[in-house]
Order: structure tokens, then C-alpha cells, then sequence
């Protein structure tokens, strides 16, 4: 706790700091042009292909950004994740079907169900710690996974499970009037997303974000300092199925048909390996993260490069960001380029300096 | 209800399931212990050397080969990885370990899918020549390959049992298990013990993979999730007695198969170690102490 006062002093008094308003501002406006670009800039130059591709990219920067809250603030690891999203891809669906509910509506309602189902399993798992609770999160997603396998998404059939296996004419999952095509339910989902960002900057910035770096650090510390950790913990898990159930609800629309199958319980490893390699410390993270997994193996299945050298890919990375760059793409990338520019920078400023006056080089 | 003698050859192959995935919880427990790595790779290692062993037999080489090769992939694999990473994060979160075997899995995975495709491609199999051999009790067939899965769980469990007390490296590896710093500093060579647990660990994946690839199919994503099995009876042991996870192992392995005739449940029959784990992990006692870093278990 001393450490941590000293620490914020020592960022509080230092004079670099007075400089730091003329980055955020910056950020604010680079994350501006991004957001205009990709609302509507980017349906216009993409091929139909790629429009949903980066349909899929907006609904799993949800899911990665959820599953980063969960792991690089608060710490806890969640190799569950598909599985909450295919439960929210199913009320969605279920809901989508049953009523003629406006999307927003249902979005909020798959939300708050997955959140329910998310928080009330949390309320049981959060009696475990660490490395078995991950277990128990993948345990319960090949569970969840099983399930769904035979009580299959909803097709517009009857009854509670909405299942009709001998329907010969699927209708497909509605999606809002407002944007019933492809580019315009891209704009749909990338503002979705936009509100989730939000939501977590809003959590991560406020008390609870402050509570989970507390007990990320030091859960007895966090507890020592008076931090009610079970209530945080589960606050986190709970705005984290909320987000990944809205995500959930998102893909029903884009898809229009859901299939157990699209749901293995292996993808939430391969999306914690994603998550991890994006970076997690950071939002940006996330949206790297959702690249990697959706928009990466769609360029190349266009090029004709098989997949499978993404995964290899991705089990480099993991193993890489563990070892060496815990903060991911997210925060090396950037660095690494400064470090370049710094490099050319001071490279070229010898250089000149070198002709100006004929230093030997091995001077000290 | 299906009358009891639809039950009984599942009671075989079930036993046979088990023991297989005992010897598995074994490794994983073995190696966690020493090392405080839980082994998330142990299915793929086995995978690839059971996939090793089929092209080797595709090429015509003797089965005896084979078997042989793919146990040394897997235990070479395992020790490599157990080199180059083990010491790199010795000193984080076990957490973090388990994470970082999962690299190594989707390393592995992507690879066999890549040399092995699994869609549209022929089906392998890796038959062993003991399946050919065997015995009847009553009605029921029994092979030699699952009197072997069922043996092999038995024997490493009882004889990991007798190496943890009864040898001087067991000895060492037990120490490690309490305190890695403390035996270190009582002069024991804790890296060279650390292999020696890397090294077992992948040899029995290697068994595990030519047994499961035998027994259940010989594809890289059944064999490579086919851990969550074993990592079922592990949890419920709570990483430390191997006799527990003897027992869960069986258990998992039996119940499974159980499950199959019952034409109301047999969908849902590989809900069954997932199931027993998650309620076996939160019925248990909620630990008291809480610390810093370290795990536990």
C-alpha cells in the first residue's frame, strides 16, 4: 500500500507529467478519424467478403474486451469465454424469434441473462482462486458446449428450447429494421461495440476499476485495505457476461443461423491466446485481439494460406507475451516503433554530428 | 432403463478408459508437484506422437517401432519445452504456467492439423497387436489393449506411489513439491530433478496417446481435448494424491461409458468428468490461507 502511495506521488510530481494533456488529447482525436473511418469510410471500400469479416471483428472486440477486464484487470482467467457467448447468442436467438421485441432490447435483455447465468456459476467458482478457477471456467464451458450440442439453437420452432429438427424452411435470425444489410448492420454492430468500450472505460476509470488493480496486485491487500474482493470479483464477472452476452446477441443477427458446432469449447483457448497476445492491459488490446482471431484467417482463407499457421501462430504468441511482453501487441507494438524512431532518430543525428567534427567512434 | 447386460461391455471399455486416463492424472499430478506446471499439453504431445507412429507404420516400419517412436516424441517434446520454458517461468504464478503450456498446445495442434489434416481425410487408426487377443468373462469380450489401459493405470499409479517414497529423486521431487527454494538450498539439483519430471511426464503422455489413440481414435483434436479428462480426475484430486486421482479417473472412465445405452443420457455422457469436476471443486473446503504469490493447492 506504501508502495503504491509513494508510486502515485512519484507519477503525480513528475514534471513529465505536465505534458501529458497534449497526448490524451491526441488519443482522443486519432480515436476519433478511427472510429469515423470505420463507420463510414470502411463499408464503402470493402468487398462484401470483408464487411463481414469486420462484422465478426466488432462483435469479438467485445469478447475480448470483456475477457481482457476479466484477466489483465482484476485477474482472473476465463478459459470459458465461447461458451458465454454462445449462451448469448441463444437467449438472443430464443428472444429474436419469440418476440418482435426492437434489437436494442433484446440485446440489453441477452445481456442481463448471460450476466444472470454468468454471475450466479461466478458466485459458486470465486470460492476457487487462480489456476482452478480457470479450470473450472473450461470445465463448465465443455459442459455448456455438450449441451448445446443437443439441445441445439433455436430455428424457429416451439417450445422453450425453440428447436424443430424436421423444419425444412429455417427462417433466418431477424436483425433491425434499421440495418437489415450487411454494411449497415456492420455500423450496427461497431456502435454496439462503441457503447461497450464505454461501459468497461466507464468501470475501468471509477471505483471498481481502482478495486480490481487493487486486487490484481494483491488480493490480501486489496482485502487488507478494506476491499470488498468477492464483490468485486463478481462485479467483473458480471459486466463481463453482460458485455460478451450483448456480443452474443450481436453475432445472432450477423450469422443468421446459429450452429452448435461454431461453438467448440477449444476456440475459448484459442480466444484467451488472441486476448492474451492483443494485450490485456489495455483496450486497444482488444481490438487487436478481435484482428487476429477474425480478420487474420479471413485474409488469409482469401490467399489460400491454410489456418492452421494462425494457430501456430497464436501458440508462438502466447508463449512469447508470457516470457517476455506481458502487455501484449497492444503496448509493444507502439513502444517497439518509438524505439525505432528513436533509433533512426539518434542515428541520423550522429551521423550529421560525425561530419560536423571527426570524432573517432570509440571515444567513451 | 436398458436391461443390465447392455451395461456390461461399457463396464470393460469403461475400466479401460479410466485406466488410461489414471495413468494420464498421474503424469499431470507427478509433474505439478515438481514443477508446479499443470502439463495442459500432455493430450497433444501424446497426439503428435501417435500420429508420428502412424506414418511411420504407413511407411511400412514394425509396430514395435512405432510405439517406441512415439513415446520418445512425446517424452522429447515434453523435455524440451520442460528446458526451454521451465526455468523462464519458474518463478511466476501457476497460473501463468498453465497458460503458457497452452502455447505449446495450439503450437502443436496447428502443426498436426497441418501435416495431418483431420477434415475430408481418410480415417486413421492405430491399432496395437494386442487388440486382436483376448478373453471372455461371461458374455462380455475383453481385449488385451484394454487388460493393458486398465494394467497400465494400476501399475504407474502404484509404482509412482513406491518412486515418490521410496527413492531418492521421488524423495527430491516430493521435497520440491513442499519448497522449491529450501531444497535448493539443501543441495539438491533442482533443475536435473525438474527434467527427470518433464522427461516421466512426457513418456507417459506418449503411452497415453498410443493407448487413447487405440482405444478411442487417432485425431489430433480428440486426442489433444481428451486431457480435460484426466485434468477432471486431477481437479477433483486437487492436484495432490495420486491414489484420489486414481480413483476420479476410474470413476470418469466407467460412468462415461455408463452412460451410453441409456438412450435418455447419452448425449449428454461427455458432460460426465466436467460435471464431477466442477462439483468436486466446489464442495470442497474453501482453503483458509491466503497468500502472496504462491498457490495453494
Amino acid at each position: 500500500m506504501r508502495a503504491t502511495l509513494i508510486r502515485a506521488n512519484l507519477i503525480r510530481t513528475n514534471p513529465q507529467n505536465a505534458t501529458r494533456q497534449k497526448p490524451s488529447l491526441i488519443k482522443a482525436a486519432v480515436i476519433a478519424v478511427l472510429l469515423l473511418f470505420t463507420l463510414f469510410a470502411l463499408p464503402q471500400i470493402l468487398s462484401l467478403y470483408y464487411i463481414d469479416t469486420m462484422t465478426q471483428v466488432a462483435v469479438y472486440s467485445m469478447v475480448t474486451l470483456a475477457l481482457g477486464v476479466l484477466v489483465g484487470r482484476v485477474g482472473l482467467v476465463s478459459l470459458g469465454q465461447v461458451a458465454v457467448l454462445a449462451i448469448g447468442a441463444w437467449v438472443a436467438a430464443r428472444l429474436l424469434f419469440a418476440t418482435t421485441q426492437p434489437y436494442p432490447v433484446i440485446l440489453v435483455e441477452a445481456g442481463l441473462i448471460t450476466m444472470a447465468a454468468g454471475t450466479i456459476t461466478g458466485l459458486a467458482a470465486l470460492r476457487l482462486r487462480g489456476l482452478y478457477l480457470a479450470l473450472i471456467t473450461l470445465m463448465l464451458a465443455g459442459a455448456i458446449t455438450v449441451v448445446l450440442a443437443t439441445v441445439n439453437f433455436p430455428n424457429g420452432g416451439h417450445g422453450f428450447l425453440g428447436y424443430n429438427g424436421s423444419l425444412v424452411h429455417i427462417p433466418p435470425i431477424r436483425r433491425p429494421s434499421i440495418a437489415s444489410t450487411d454494411p449497415a448492420y456492420f455500423r450496427y454492430a461497431v456502435i454496439v461495440a462503441i457503447v461497450m468500450f464505454a461501459l468497461a472505460a466507464a468501470h475501468i476509470k471509477t471505483k471498481p476499476g481502482r478495486a480490481w488493480a487493487a486486487i490484481r496486485q494483491s488480493e490480501p491487500a486489496a482485502l487488507a485495505a478494506g476491499i470488498n474482493t468477492t464483490l468485486y470479483k463478481l462485479w467483473a464477472l458480471a459486466l463481463a457476461s453482460f458485455i460478451t452476452g450483448v456480443a452474443g446477441g450481436v453475432l445472432a443477427g450477423a450469422v443468421h443461423y446459429l450452429y452448435s458446432i461454431d461453438f467448440p469449447t477449444q476456440d475459448s483457448i484459442t480466444l484467451l491466446a488472441v486476448t492474451l497476445m492483443g494485450g490485456v492491459y489495455s483496450m486497444w488490446g482488444a481490438v487487436v485481439a478481435a484482428l487476429l482471431y477474425q480478420f487474420l484467417p479471413a485474409l488469409l482463407n482469401n490467399w489460400g494460406v491454410s489456418a492452421d499457421w494462425l494457430i501456430i501462430l497464436f501458440g508462438l504468441g502466447v508463449l512469447q507475451v508470457l516470457t517476455t511482453a506481458p502487455a501484449g501487441l497492444a503496448d509493444q507494438v507502439p513502444r517497439d516503433l518509438a524505439r525505432l524512431g528513436r533509433l533512426l532518430r539518434s542515428r541520423s543525428r550522429s551521423r550529421s554530428r560525425g561530419r560536423g567534427r571527426t570524432r573517432p567512434r570509440s571515444a567513451p | 432403463m436398458p436391461p443390465w447386460s447392455d451395461f456390461e461391455p461399457f463396464i470393460v471399455s469403461g475400466l479401460a478408459l479410466g485406466g488410461v486416463y489414471a495413468l494420464s492424472g498421474v503424469g499431470l499430478v507427478v509433474l505439478y508437484r515438481a514443477t508446479g506446471v499443470l502439463y495442459l499439453a500432455f493430450g497433444a504431445v501424446g497426439a503428435l506422437g501417435a500420429l508420428t507412429a502412424w506414418e511411420l507404420g504407413q511407411k511400412g516400419a514394425p509396430g514395435w517401432l512405432n510405439d517406441l517412436v512415439c513415446v520418445a516424441v512425446a517424452a522429447a517434446v515434453t523435455l524440451g519445452y520442460g528446458l526451454i520454458f521451465g526455468p523462464a517461468l519458474a518463478k511466476r504464478d501457476p497460473l501463468v504456467k498453465a497458460v503458457a503450456t497452452i502455447g505449446l498446445t495450439l503450437v502443436l495442434y496447428g502443426l498436426m492439423d497441418l501435416l495431418w489434416t483431420t477434415s475430408g481425410g481418410e480415417a486413421r487408426s492405430l491399432g496395437l497387436p494386442t487388440d486382436n487377443g483376448g478373453f471372455s468373462i461371461g458374455q462380455i469380450q475383453v481385449n488385451w489393449t484394454q487388460v493393458i489401459g486398465l494394467a497400465a493405470g494400476v501399475v504407474i499409479t502404484v509404482g509412482t506411489g513406491v518412486f515418490l517414497r521410496y527413492t531418492k529423486l521421488g524423495t527430491a521431487m516430493r521435497a520440491m513439491a513442499n519448497d522449491r527454494e529450501i531444497t535448493a538450498t539443501l543441495g539438491v539439483p533442482v533443475r536435473r530433478v525438474e527434467a527427470a519430471a518433464w522427461l516421466g511426464c512426457g513418456v507417459l503422455a506418449g503411452v497415453a496417446g498410443l493407448l487413447l489413440a487405440d482405444l478411442v481414435a487417432l485425431d489430433a483434436t480428440t486426442l489433444t481435448f481428451l486431457v480435460i479428462s484426466s485434468l477432471a480426475a486431477v481437479l477433483i484430486a486437487r492436484l495432490r494424491s495420486i491414489t484420489l486421482t486414481f480413483a476420479a479417473a476410474i470413476v470418469i472412465g466407467v460412468l462415461h461409458d455408463l452412460l451410453t445405452p441409456i438412450t435418455s443420457l447419452t448425449n449428454y455422457r461427455d458432460m460426465t468428468p466436467f460435471v464431477l469436476a466442477a462439483v468436486g471443486l466446489l464442495v470442497m473446503p474453501r482453503s483458509r490461507v491466503m497468500t502472496q504469490s504462491r498457490e495453494e493447492a
